[in-house]
């Protein structure tokens, strides 16, 4: 990748990790709050507590796998030597 | 509880903290082979060098402290199910730094060799005031930090162990001094792995004695649904109210991202495979802890069945529940888990703390003097600051101040605001530019320093909100009032498509 290829690469990283907090913010108001009226329970807790935390949690990781697997893409850290001297 | 110090309690801590500082020596002898070529970078960021198991630990490591273990459970016993569902947010906090600005940092601060967040601003805005302030704010807050974690420490020592609060902070306080001092941020990376991972030992090992002595699960349960049916409610009947859930997004979720000491682990990395692993794995652990430790407050109900004030506030719930279910012998291996999570922030802020003064502002000078120290000269200076800091932090705890929970959100709204816009705007918008961040850093800490002391809120909510909106609009104002930075600057920042 060029300077220029990464730094647009770098972008739509960011871009895309804040695009994953505001589904995950989403998600977690629909998992709480949401659901906090539901008569259900799992293991003695209502639905909501289960849910909004480990619910919370997987979903996290979910999106973080998502993200890693078809957003971020591998790139060399250092510069191609020749390539960047000041111009 | 003094019963004139349990001796059990205290042997697996020694041996804990006599390994933390074997690991600072280690570090020291195997860094000392490849001497010479740049201490500075070894001495402060471990030649980047961290794979991704390490970079998630110490990220996650430095980022938990003291009060997610010893207050943060403490209110969950008193407020219920809200309190983690309030806690989880924290869950974002891993991912979206190393997201945003893992590569960003990484791949600038190769180009301009920087060590520090501090050097990148600089580069950023051409500018020796701004990067000035910004090593003084960060010195400033990390000392209050630190000294909150080593009086929530040692007061978790002398509460559980039965030994006086000074010995506690006598054995961990200069443990953690102490292979820094030596081990720089390899050592740091190292240790905090350590420390994560008896963490999570000491929360599974807390767990399962509070689910035993409290008569099971389904008795915990159902003797909480009787006598607190208002804990299985969001709100809990008002202890915990809407405006506490939407600032706690803000003030340990969002703008965390922008915190030096986690920033600066985006410079530490080998390559981006590490990086991506480190995303994974620490939203992983930051979750586990933070719902496995509310979790175990919440159900110590079981075992402190009595009001609040009977345990004299929600920072003695911890340590009386560690005293009351441990065994004896066991007591010892579930402080080490609290007592890591304060020592493995207290290496990562002082390590970054010592870098603001040497590399920031010691090197920087003696560079504009044309004078280059000797790798030995800045070996000596950069331990001996390290030492210095880690000392004065030290004594300053030895006549702590009240209130760990207010010092340490003192200090965090407070390096929140200085850094948020100034990096997430600087490093991603052309414009951005130097009196924007003199005003957004300088303006909206001051705005937040002086909301939070007069204790003036805007709709009931913590003044991170004020802070960080103040912080904008300084930001805005400054940014489109002066003059863009130089072409050649920025060309460095944002490269142009090649042709």
């Amino acid at each position: 990748m060029t300077e220029w290829e990464k730094y647009q690469q770098i972008r739509r990283e960011a871009a895309y990790t804040g695009l994953a907090l505001l589904v995950l913010i989403l998600f977690w108001c629909w998992a709480g709050f949401g659901l906090s009226g539901v008569e259900m329970e799992i293991f003695g807790l209502p639905l909501w507590v289960v849910t909004s935390s480990i619910g919370v949690w997987f979903f996290a990781l979910v999106l973080v796998q998502l993200l890693l697997k078809y957003v971020f893409r591998d790139m060399s850290l250092t510069e191609k030597k020749g390539d960047d001297e000041d111009e | 509880m003094s019963n004139g110090g349990n001796l059990a309690a205290l042997l697996p801590l020694l041996l804990f903290m006599a390994i933390m500082i074997g690991i600072g020596f280690y570090v020291q002898q195997a860094q000392a082979r490849g001497f010479g070529r740049n201490f500075v970078q070894q001495y402060f960021i471990g030649n980047h060098d961290l794979g991704g198991f390490v970079l998630a630990m110490t990220t996650v490591a430095t980022y938990s402290s003291v009060s997610s273990f010893v207050g943060g459970p403490g209110m969950a016993w008193q407020i219920g199910f809200g309190w983690i569902y309030m806690a989880v947010v924290q869950v974002t906090a891993i991912f979206l730094v190393l997201g945003i600005f893992g590569k960003r940092v990484a791949l600038l601060s190769r180009k301009f060799d920087a060590v520090t967040v501090v050097d990148i601003i600089r580069e950023r805005f051409q500018s020796d005031g701004l990067a000035s302030l910004a090593a003084f704010i960060i010195v400033l807050f990390f000392c209050a930090t630190m000294t909150a974690q080593f009086v929530g420490g040692a007061k978790l020592f002398a509460a559980v162990t039965g030994y006086s609060y000074e010995m506690g902070l006598l054995l961990f306080g200069l443990a953690v001094v102490v292979y820094t001092t030596i081990g720089g941020f390899r050592a740091v990376a190292l240790t905090d792995t350590c420390c994560a991972l008896i963490m999570m030992v000491g929360i599974v090992l807390l767990l399962y004695y509070v689910l035993s002595a409290g008569g099971g699960y389904t008795n915990l349960m159902a003797n909480l649904h009787a006598n607190h049916p208002e804990m299985f409610t969001p709100f809990s009947d008002g202890h915990m109210p809407a405006g506490l859930y939407l600032t706690q997004w803000i003030l340990v979720g969002i703008c965390t991202i922008a915190l030096p000491q986690s920033v600066v682990r985006g410079i530490s990395y080998k390559d981006t495979a590490s990086l991506h692993k480190a995303m994974l794995i620490g939203t992983a652990v930051v979750g586990f802890m933070n719902i496995g430790i509310n979790f175990t407050g919440i159900l110590a109900h079981g075992v402190l069945t009595e009001d609040l004030a009977a345990y004299g506030g929600v920072d003695n719930i911890i340590p009386r529940t560690i005293v009351t279910v441990m065994p004896p012998a066991l007591v010892g291996l579930a402080i080490i888990g609290p007592l890591s999570a304060s020592i493995s922030t207290i290496s990562g802020l002082l390590i970054v703390a010592s870098s603001a003064i040497i590399k920031d502002v010691y090197l920087h000078r003696a560079h504009k003097q044309g004078k280059e120290p000797g790798t030995r000269q800045l070996r000596v200076l950069s331990m001996l600051a390290t030492a210095i800091i880690g000392l004065v932090v030290f004594m300053s705890a030895l006549t702590p101040p009240s209130l760990i929970w207010i010092i340490n959100m003192f200090a965090f709204g407070g390096l929140e605001t200085a850094f948020f816009w100034m990096l997430l705007l600087g490093l991603f918008w052309r414009r951005a530019n130097k009196l924007g961040a003199f005003l957004s850093m300088g303006g909206g800490t001051l705005v937040y320093c002086l909301t939070q002391g007069l204790g003036f809120k805007l709709m009931g909510l913590h003044q991170i909100t004020i802070g960080i909106t103040a912080s904008l609009l300084f930001f805005l104002l400054g940014t489109y009032w002066g003059k863009p930075q130089d072409e050649r600057v920025l060309a460095k920042f944002f490269p142009y498509r090649e042709n």
